[in-house]
Order: structure tokens, then C-alpha cells, then sequence
């Protein structure tokens, strides 16, 4: 985009640093990285020369719903991304903590380092991720720190707080790390990837892969229990200490135990840390208890039995403020040159933050060159879907994509992100030449490859039928058009290919062209609905507005409505409670108001 | 819809002039009032009344307009309803008229105003309305159902989202099963509320008897012309005769049939079984026999008016007997009122008495849902389970416009709610 960037962080070493488990992607969060990638960010690519394991989750179900899901080596995915930050043009980097910003008016016009030193900026982007107010719990012990071993922003948070954002606490945890040498993965269940045929970024080959590692699975057990239960009071999360909200689709170990007390043992996946590195993490058993209770219980595992602690887990508890006070660009509604991304804006995950930090980057670099905003919506991206929900409805736990929170899951695939996305990137000027290129060759060949199948048809006498047929499992007897056979439910293109059909298209190019096709008629008919959702997301209504005003609202839904600040119809119908009788006033109201403010 | 001296149907939308031409068999003239009749696929009437036709922008909405004010009887105006869904419209959303006006800048502040005011006040009556309506086992068992589309939905999105936990249920027969189970329910509550719709087709009525009671003369005297050949001899009528006629604004088809006795006579031994066969597929029999007669059938079904033809003979006074007797002379046209009183009760007390006075919109939902069901079932043994989630997704939207619930998706659409603010 061209804009002049200046990336100041606490330090250099830590850019890149994956601060949780060492994987990329998974159901949802794949498709942010692909729609990451289709806009020319680094995830994926970073991903792709780092991941040592790689996996389709869901390839038994439908292409919707697929994702892919890497293991990487924290060493390579950190310099991966040192390496891409370092190449690209206009970016420089420089190290230091920010401690405040110079506010006048509601613009910020500098920021200012703990060594004093103020940068001024058009525009500013802040990503604290768990840094702000950062508090990590082990036991009864607490201290401050955004992340083991890094010291918390808390000027800035104070700073921060200073300043009219509504704030709130949100907690998250890890799991304690140990060292391989002192596992028996012989007592463990083997889970190997899926081999190098499947790569993240629209644009790299299996080429890019590394080396491959296996995981590897356990399960705690009923002593495994017994001990945490009999701990649980030494807990921050159960003695109060930690007001922050978690995750309720990632507890700690603690948590699962207390609340599924049914259950006689809970999953881990045995990650590994890197190709050169015989660190280990134990995925699922995040936990906050004191150190020597995560000692006994942990080798109380399955193949644990006499593993070594490396880093004891903990809880971090950190601030961030409520998101339904940005704009969907990422802006803050208080502060118009000053954006938010990542943590701070109550998410959690790599992928989330990716997302977000490309979206207010782009923005922050658009408003900086006077350009209007740009953001996709709901029908478009899993981002559009992330943003939408945030600005609107805010949150009260780390927000993390699932795909049932889009609607229009159908069409937003991982497999099209590039196709959503893409143009748009182009237009915005965050695409690379070489990808725009691949990216109109690649839809040509596949427009080519849909038509063949258009033009395809299957004679019952043709002599690659019977091979057909035993490949489907669906019998032909009258003559078929490729097209309408490919719908059918139990076929897949690569057996049409088996059997003879379409040999002269790539075999990806080919697979696409069928997911279209295939659901061709479900996305007819959500285009409906999108045209409905649009002409309500026209329907602004101005923030903030005066509910008191409304006559008939319920005192629930005044309240609903007076904190939540719908800024659209359409957000206004997706709040709980909301009925059309309050929603046909509201639209009164609203027409109302803004008349009278033309009067004024 | 309810029951009126004058029933209305509102059309709005760019296919309304189409919609009316083939409804009315000509062009409306715009914002003149014409009294007609409105045609049935075979062009036959299925009512009549005056058509008035608004062109856009000068209607209500700002779109093309016609309103239809027909007979005030339930079945009459959803069978005027249902020809206009035929011919290309759709059952509007509660209050879509006025949220259309509104997108189409139809009321200015005052009128907005009035509106708001009007939305408040019959909003009360609407929650009073509603709750009575949805208070019933109607609401209790569509509750139920969205419940168990929900935890459909909620097993089918966690094995989607969750792939890695132990909770793949998309293959799993519990699911297969509950599935069918919601859709078996659905078809039961579909049923019903279509029965409680008040009989789409309207009342089948058969007239039925021993011969020469009068029955023939009955159908005469009820459709007010010699339609059936009437003669003193027994066995005349040896073929049914259906013809349509109106009670209270409601559809009625009479049936007449031969004589109900032994006969050696083979073309009335083929009018007699085409006679039991309509007594079968009736609502509704009236049961004739001679005032004099003692010959009641020993049991009197709940389906049977008893109707005691001929009291003129006896000079006893024509009028209700008992609950389902009524005493007449087809002759002399007496008590043929409280034969339609009868009649109409009957009617009214199917559907007051069924809990599942469902609306066509609650019809066309419930149907909807059922189709997704269908598509569901199929997507889960197939190993479709993306596809599965969208149509209970579907499902669970159109569910949601019964149970009042605002859907994410569905937007403006949902604005405005189940009263008509009109104008």
C-alpha cells in the first residue's frame, strides 16, 4: 500500500513469538488464515516454512467445513516471520516499549517510548496483546508479566485506562511444557500428519515444507482427577484471585475436571516444539495449580510418568476494552486516528489476531493516505464475520471463530478465500504482483475446468463406465451430464479422474471446480438472504442514540439496546430479546431522529 | 385473518398487476373500485367482491397495490389467499406492508408518529392475541420442536467445529434417529395445524338417507334452484351430485346421493356405492329421513346432522330438535335456517375446538421446515454434514418466524411485528 510503518515492540527477539501452543490453523481459523494470506499477509506463508506436521481436520466431511492444521517449530515460524517483517518495503522496526500517547483533541499525535521518546504518527495501531495490566497466576503465586519471562505494559494500561474505552479483564492459560527425553512415547497413540501434500498460503508448494514430526496422543485418568480435585481450592481460577473471564471452549485442566466430573479421562495431544528443541506441549491441560500439583498430577499421565517440567503453565489475566467501541475497520469510535487489533479487542489466538492486525494495518495505512475504510462483511470473510460480531455484540470471554458463527459457512471456504478476497486485495494495493497473477490464472483454468464439466456427458456405453461406477458406488444407466453427476453426494472428482474423465486438468484446479459446483444451489439461495441482510445494514442508526426516547421498548431491551449501540438495523435484530414489534419502533425512531437532526 | 363482515386481501409487490390480471380476468383500472369476481385456476369464481388497485408510487406501500375485499368468512379469503400465493405472491411478513412503506419513504414524520402510536397500542392487543394464540399447544409443541432442532443443530455444529474431540455424532445412529423422530413430530403438528386452518377446500357435506326422504330436495332447497330432478318416485337420484354453495361465507360442497336400501336395479346398485364412497371422504353427512320415521340410525356419529325432512306432512314446527337435530321441510324451504346454523357451528366447532387454529403463514413455515428435515436426513446418511447444518439452519430460521424469534440473517424482514399497523 505504500504507507511509511514503523513497528516499535518491547523487543525484536519476541516478533514472531508464539506465545501459546506451536500450531497454525484448525476448524475456522484456517479459513482466517487463508483469507490472511489471500490478502497478501505472512501467516500462512510463515506456516508453511515452519510446519513440521500437517493435517485436514474434518476430511470426512464437506469442503466447507475442512481445515487444515499445522504443527510448527516456534524457531522457524519466528524467523520466518523475522525474515518476511525484515523484507518488506516501508516497514522498519525499532525497539522499545510504548508507555503513552499524546492526545489532542481526539486525535493522537505521538506516541512516547519508556526511553522517552516520541514518535508522531498520521495514524496508530496498538497490539498488546495479553501485555496490558498482564498478571500471570501459578498456585497462590501471582506476579506481573504479559507473557513468562516478558515484563507487562502497565504505563500504557494505565494510560489506556485513562482514556473513555469501557475495560474488562480476560484471562487465558498454558499448559506446563516438558522435556521430550523424559516422556515414553512408547505408551502414547501416534497421530502423523497428513504427509506434504497440503500447503496454507495460495501461493507456496510443498516445497516449502520442512522435515515432518508425528504427534502424539495421551489421556489423563481417574488418578489424574483425584489429584486436581483434591487441589482445586489452590487454584486462582476457583479461590477467586483471577476476576478474568476464560474461554469456556479452552478450560484448563481444572475446569474440565470440576465441570465434566463424569468423564474418566480428558485428551492431549503431545505436541512437539520444534525439529531441534526436545521441548514438549502437552496440549489440553492448561492449568493454573501450584507447581508441585502440576508435578504430581502431570506424571500421574500416561507416558509421563517421569517427564521433567520444563515451564511450569499458568493463568494471565490482561486487560482489554470492549470492542463495540470500534469501528468495524478497527478505528476506536473515540479516537480516530487510533486503532486496535489482536488481544486487546478481547480475542484469543494467533489466527484471530492475524486477522485483525491486517485489517487495522490496512486501515490505519488507508485513513493515513486519506482514503476511506474498507472492511469485508459477513457474506464475504470469516474476518467480515469477526469484525461484525466484536463491533456489535462485543464479548464477554476470548472470541475465538468457529465456523458456526458464520451463516454463510458455505461460501466461505478455505479453499476460495483467494477467490472472496483476493480482488479486493488487489484493488487495495496489498497484493503482490506475482500472486495477482497466479491468482487470474489459477480462476481461468478453473472457469475452464467448470465448463468442460458443462459440457461433459456420460454415455452408459462409454467404456470407462464400469470403472466409474465402481469408484462411486452410483450406477449409470442413461447418459449423464459430468456436471449434474458430480452433484450426487457419494461422488468426488478425484474418482471421475480415477476412472478416465478430465485427465488433462490439474487435480486441484479440478477439485475446486467441483466444490463450486456442488454447492451451487446452496449459494443461490444465500444470496437471498444476503441481499435481505444488506438493505438492514443500510438502515444505520446513529450512535449514540437515545433509547429512553423510544416509547413501547421494554426497560430489558432500552438497556440491551443503550449499552450495545447498535450501529445498524441489522446489528439492532441480532441483539437477544430482540422482537419485531421493538424492532418496527426502532425503525420509527430512528427515521424520526434523523429527520429532526435535518431540521436542526 | 379472522372472521369479518368483509374479509381483505392486500397484494403489494412489482408482479401485483400480473397477480390481478389473472386473478380478475382484466386490467384494474388504478383507484377506481370494481365489483367482480375472483377466478379460480379454471377461471371458475372463487368469490367475489370489489378489486381495488393503487399503482406505485401513490399506494400504501409505494408499490403497486391491490386490495381485494371479499366475503368475511375464514375459508373464502385463504382460498382467495391461496390463488394469489399460486399466482406468484408470498404470505407477508408480520407488518411487511407498513416496513415496506416505510423503506419506501411512504410516511413522514407525522405519519411515522401515528404509526409508532399505533404499533404501541395494538402492540397490547397483539401480545394479548398472540399469547392466546401461542399460549395453546400449538405454541407448546412448536417450542418443543425448535428445541429439538436446536439440539440437532447443536450436536451437528459441535461435531463440525470439535472435530477433534470424541464427538463425531454426524454418523451416529442417536442423531439419525432424532432427527426422524422431529420430523415425524412435525408431521403430526403439520397435520393437525392444517386441519385446524380451517378445511382449505372447505366443508364436504353429504346429503345421505333411505330413498324418497327428500334428499334431492334438500339439495334444492339449499342451493335455492331445481338442480336435482325431483320425483316422487324412490331411486331417482342414481348418480351423486356435488354442487358448491356458501354458508356463513364459508365454502360448502353439498353432495347429493342415491338412496341408501337394497336394490336390484344395476345402475343404482353403482349410484349407491358411489354414495357410500362420498359418505366416507364427507366432513359432514346430513342424515334425512321422514319426520315421521322412526328409523333413526341406532348410533348418530358426531359427523352426523340428523335432519327430519317433511314436517309439513306431520305439523309439527320446523326448527332445532336437539344439538344435531333439526327438523325441516325441504318443500316448503322451512328450517333450512337453523339447518345452516347447524351446519356452521359444526364447522366452527372444528376449528375452535382444535388448539391448532394455525395461520397459513404458521403452514407455510411448518411445511418449509419440514422439507429442510427431509433434506437433512438424507445429507446425514450420505455423510453431508455441512450440508445437514444449513438445512437446520433453514429449518431453525423458519421455525423462528412462528415462534416470534428475530433470526440473525433475516432482518429488516422480521422488522415489524404480527399486527397489521395498516393504515
Amino acid at each position: 500500500m505504500g504507507a511509511s510503518t514503523l513497528l516499535v515492540t518491547q523487543s525484536i527477539e519476541t516478533i514472531g513469538q508464539m506465545s501459546c501452543n506451536p500450531a497454525i490453523g484448525g476448524i475456522g481459523k484456517t479459513h482466517l488464515v487463508r483469507e490472511v494470506d489471500a490478502l497478501g499477509g505472512a501467516m500462512a506463508l510463515a506456516t508453511d516454512r515452519s510446519g513440521i506436521h500437517f493435517r485436514t481436520l474434518n476430511a470426512s466431511k464437506g469442503p466447507a467445513v475442512q481445515a487444515l492444521r499445522a504443527q510448527t517449530d516456534r524457531a522457524l515460524y519466528k524467523a520466518a516471520i523475522r525474515e518476511i517483517v525484515e523484507q518488506q518495503n516501508g516497514l522498519r522496526v525499532f525497539q522499545d516499549s510504548v508507555v503513552d500517547l499524546d492526545l489532542v483533541g481526539d486525535r493522537v499525535q505521538n506516541v512516547l517510548t519508556r526511553t522517552g521518546i516520541r514518535i508522531s504518527a498520521r495514524t496508530v495501531v496498538l497490539t498488546t496483546g495479553t501485555f496490558l495490566g498482564g498478571r500471570i497466576f501459578i498456585g497462590h503465586e501471582q506476579h506481573e508479566g504479559g507473557r513468562a519471562g516478558d515484563p507487562p505494559s502497565n504505563v500504557l494500561a494505565q494510560r489506556l485506562r485513562a482514556l473513555p474505552f469501557r475495560v474488562n479483564r480476560l484471562k487465558t492459560g498454558t499448559p506446563p511444557r516438558l522435556d521430550g527425553r523424559t516422556v515414553d512415547y512408547s505408551q502414547f497413540e501416534i497421530q502423523p500428519g497428513d504427509g506434504n501434500n497440503t500447503v496454507f498460503s495460495y501461493i507456496d508448494s510443498v516445497h516449502s515444507h520442512r522435515e515432518q514430526r508425528p504427534c502424539h496422543i495421551t489421556h489423563t485418568n481417574r488418578t489424574t482427577h483425584d489429584i486436581i480435585r483434591r487441589s482445586v481450592e489452590d487454584s486462582p481460577m476457583f479461590s477467586g484471585a483471577i476476576e478474568g473471564i476464560g474461554p469456556r471452549y479452552c478450560p484448563s485442566i481444572e475446569d474440565k475436571v470440576v465441570r465434566f466430573a463424569e468423564r474418566s479421562q480428558h485428551q492431549i495431544f503431545v505436541e512437539p516444539e520444534g525439529l531441534n528443541t526436545t521441548e514438549l506441549y502437552p496440549n489440553g491441560i492448561s492449568t493454573s495449580l501450584p507447581f508441585n500439583v502440576q508435578q504430581e498430577f502431570v506424571r500421574s499421565i500416561r507416558g509421563f510418568a517421569d517427564a521433567h517440567i520444563t515451564r511450569p503453565g499458568y493463568a494471565i489475566e490482561y486487560d482489554f476494552f470492549d470492542p463495540r467501541d470500534l469501528e468495524p475497520t478497527l478505528q476506536t469510535t473515540q479516537v480516530e486516528n487510533l486503532f486496535f487489533a489482536g488481544q486487546i479487542n478481547g480475542t484469543t489466538g494467533y489466527e484471530e489476531a492475524a486477522a485483525q492486525g491486517l485489517l487495522a494495518g490496512l486501515n490505519a495505512s488507508l485513513q493515513a493516505a486519506d482514503k476511506s475504510g474498507w472492511y469485508p462483511r459477513r457474506h464475504e470473510a470469516y474476518l467480515g464475520v469477526l469484525v461484525d460480531d466484536l463491533t456489535s455484540f462485543g464479548t464477554n470471554e476470548p472470541y475465538r471463530m468457529f465456523t458456526s458463527r458464520a451463516e454463510f459457512r458455505l461460501r466461505l471456504r478455505q479453499d476460495n478465500a483467494d477467490q472472496r478476497l483476493t480482488p479486493n486485495g488487489h484493488e487495495l494495493g496489498l497484493v503482490s504482483r506475482e500472486r495477482w497473477q497466479q491468482f487470474q490464472q489459477k480462476y481461468q483454468t478453473i472457469t475452464a475446468a467448470k465448463e468442460q464439466l458443462q459440457q461433459t456427458v456420460i454415455q452408459p456405453n462409454d467404456f470407462r463406465v464400469p470403472m466409474l461406477e465402481q469408484e462411486t458406488g452410483e450406477s449409470i444407466s442413461r447418459e449423464v451430464r459430468l456436471v449434474d453427476f458430480i452433484k450426487r453426494p457419494r461422488v468426488t472428482v478425484r474418482a471421475i479422474q480415477r476412472a478416465g474423465w478430465l485427465q488433462d486438468i490439474d487435480a486441484k484446479i479440478a477439485e475446486q471446480a467441483a466444490i463450486d459446483i456442488k454447492y451451487e444451489g446452496y449459494i443461490a439461495r444465500q444470496d437471498q438472504e444476503i441481499k435481505k441482510a444488506k438493505s438492514a445494514e443500510k438502515m444505520t442508526i446513529p450512535v449514540p442514540f437515545n433509547y429512553t426516547e423510544v416509547n413501547g421498548l421494554s426497560t430489558e431491551l432500552r438497556q440491551k439496546l443503550s449499552e450495545s449501540q447498535p450501529k445498524s438495523m441489522a446489528s439492532a435484530a441480532k441483539i437477544q430479546g430482540m422482537t419485531p414489534a421493538a424492532l418496527a419502533l426502532l425503525a420509527i425512531y430512528v427515521k424520526r431522529n434523523r429527520e429532526q437532526r435535518k431540521i436542526a | 385473518m379472522g372472521t369479518g363482515g368483509i374479509g381483505i386481501v392486500r397484494v403489494s409487490g412489482p408482479e401485483t398487476k400480473q397477480i390481478a390480471h389473472r386473478l380478475l380476468g382484466r386490467h384494474p383500472e388504478p383507484r377506481i373500485a370494481e365489483y367482480g369476481s375472483f377466478r379460480d385456476e379454471k377461471n371458475e369464481p372463487i368469490d367475489s367482491g370489489i378489486a381495488l388497485f393503487f399503482e406505485g408510487p401513490n399506494s400504501y406501500t409505494g408499490e403497486d397495490v391491490l386490495e381485494l375485499h371479499g366475503h368475511g368468512g375464514v375459508v373464502v379469503q385463504q382460498l382467495v389467499c391461496k390463488r394469489v400465493l399460486v399466482l406468484g405472491a408470498r404470505m407477508a411478513e408480520p407488518g411487511e406492508f407498513t416496513q415496506r412503506a416505510y423503506l419506501n419513504n411512504r410516511i413522514d414524520l407525522a405519519q411515522a408518529e401515528a404509526v409508532a402510536d399505533l404499533i404501541n397500542a395494538s402492540s397490547a392487543e397483539a401480545v394479548r392475541a398472540s399469547s392466546r394464540s401461542l399460549s395453546g399447544l400449538f405454541s407448546k409443541e412448536v417450542h418443543t420442536l425448535d428445541e429439538n432442532i436446536l439440539k440437532v443443530r447443536t450436536y451437528v455444529e459441535a461435531a463440525i467445529d470439535f472435530a477433534e474431540e470424541d464427538i463425531d455424532f454426524l454418523s451416529d445412529e442417536t442423531l439419525q434417529i432424532q432427527v426422524e423422530a422431529t420430523r415425524a413430530h412435525l408431521n403430526s403438528l403439520l397435520t393437525r395445524t392444517r386441519e385446524g386452518a380451517v378445511l382449505h377446500q372447505g366443508l364436504t357435506v353429504v346429503i345421505a338417507g333411505a330413498p324418497n326422504v327428500g334428499k334431492s330436495s334438500l339439495l334444492n332447497a339449499l342451493l335455492n334452484e331445481d338442480r336435482a330432478i325431483v320425483t316422487e318416485v324412490a331411486g331417482t337420484t342414481r348418480d351423486t351430485l356435488s354442487e358448491k354453495i356458501h354458508i356463513h361465507g364459508m365454502p360448502v360442497r353439498l353432495i347429493d346421493t342415491a338412496g341408501l336400501h337394497e336394490s336390484e336395479d344395476r345402475i343404482e346398485e353403482e349410484g349407491i356405492a358411489r354414495a357410500q364412497s362420498a359418505i366416507q371422504q364427507a366432513d359432514l353427512i346430513l342424515w334425512v329421513t321422514e319426520d315421521h320415521d322412526v328409523k333413526h340410525p341406532s348410533e348418530s356419529p358426531t359427523t352426523h346432522l340428523m335432519v327430519l325432512n317433511k314436517c309439513d306432512l306431520t305439523s309439527n314446527k320446523p326448527g332445532l330438535v336437539r344439538d344435531n337435530t333439526v327438523r325441516i321441510s325441504a318443500l316448503q324451504k322451512t328450517g333450512l335456517k337453523e339447518l345452516r346454523e347447524l351446519v356452521a357451528q359444526f364447522a366452527g366447532h372444528r376449528v375452535s375446538d382444535d388448539a391448532f387454529a394455525g395461520r397459513p403463514r404458521h403452514i407455510s413455515a411448518l411445511e418449509a421446515v419440514g422439507q429442510h428435515l427431509q433434506k437433512v436426513e438424507e445429507f446425514l446418511a450420505s455423510g453431508m454434514g455441512e450440508l445437514a447444518a444449513e438445512e437446520l439452519r433453514q429449518a431453525h430460521q423458519q421455525l423462528g418466524k412462528i415462534v416470534g424469534e428475530t433470526s440473525t440473517e433475516d432482518l429488516l424482514g422480521e422488522i415489524f411485528s404480527n399486527f397489521c399497523v395498516g393504515k
